[in-house]
């Protein structure tokens, strides 16, 4: 097993997504209640499809291509609006709404929470080392300074033996699991 | 670095497209020769997939924690008020 925690850095806090979150609820949520008042949701389903509403929202923004035409304000609410639409069209067929494309925000649940259960437990840091490169997209220089290496190089050999390791022990359980990723 | 993760990285650059391209066949060839070579590159694709749920799932407890803290705390009244009256009309 590799040791992973030689230099014993200390994880900062991803406080500034906390922050951006916070803001966009602030901005955009009173206005997403209102629009879903008016259609007869409640506020726990706004609460549920705002959430719905910001992953979609906060993925988008780390696609390279990625170039709104309006503000984040204006284009997180129209996320609102096809996540309302989809799922009224979920619930029952609603004609005219040939022209709402499907959002491609959930890729099919193949990973099993026992195999993600087991991750946490044994390997916390190495995931959250992987997913602030591989899902928040942050530059080696931020992961070093976030995980507390002494230089991006060192972060870097970090990450990869992170990848070794988690490929190891996906591998490793897949056995036991049996043929859960075909 | 060692040599399995120089292969973590080769794999990593064949799989992303990303590095030099002469490198990029090289591994090319060698995942269709070795069969080991092969496997490690497909796990290390569902490695990727994995992350990509945990971080989702991550952004998804962080997205509750704000919300919760957006409706239970004080330094929120306001908020709080502005959203309950939309529901109240």
């Amino acid at each position: 097993m590799l040791t992973l925690t030689q230099e014993k850095p200390r994880v900062q806090p991803t406080q500034s997504r906390e922050l951006r979150i916070t803001q966009w609820y602030q901005d955009v949520f009173p206005m997403a209640c209102a629009y879903l008042r008016k259609r007869g949701g409640d506020l726990e389903a706004a609460r549920e499809l705002f959430q719905e509403a910001l992953i979609i929202f906060y993925e988008k923004l780390l696609e390279d291509d990625f170039q709104p035409e309006m503000n984040d304000q204006a284009y997180l609410m129209g996320i609102v609006k096809k996540c309302w639409l989809r799922q009224r069209a979920r619930s029952k067929p609603v004609e005219g709404l040939e022209g709402v494309e499907p959002i491609q925000e959930n890729e099919p649940t193949l990973i099993p929470q026992k195999l993600m259960r087991y991750l946490k437990q044994s390997g916390r840091r190495c995931m959250d080392l992987l997913q602030s490169f591989y899902y928040e997209r942050i530059s080696m220089k931020e992961l070093s300074e976030r995980f507390g290496y002494k230089s991006e190089r060192s972060a870097t050999v970090q990450k990869y033996k992170c990848l070794e390791k988690v490929r190891d022990e996906i591998k490793q359980k897949s056995v036991s699991y049996e043929d859960f990723f075909e | 670095m060692r040599t399995s993760l120089s292969e973590i990285e080769s794999i990593e650059n064949w799989l992303t497209g990303r590095g030099d391209q002469g490198d990029r066949l090289l591994t090319e060839a060698k995942i269709q020769l070795d069969t080991d070579l092969r496997a490690n590159a497909r796990w290390q694709e569902t490695t990727y997939r994995v992350v990509r749920q945990y971080g989702r799932e991550k952004l998804k407890e962080e997205i509750s924690k704000v919300d919760h803290r957006l409706f239970t705390s004080s330094r929120y009244r306001s908020f709080q008020a502005r959203i309950l009256s939309i529901f109240k009309k």
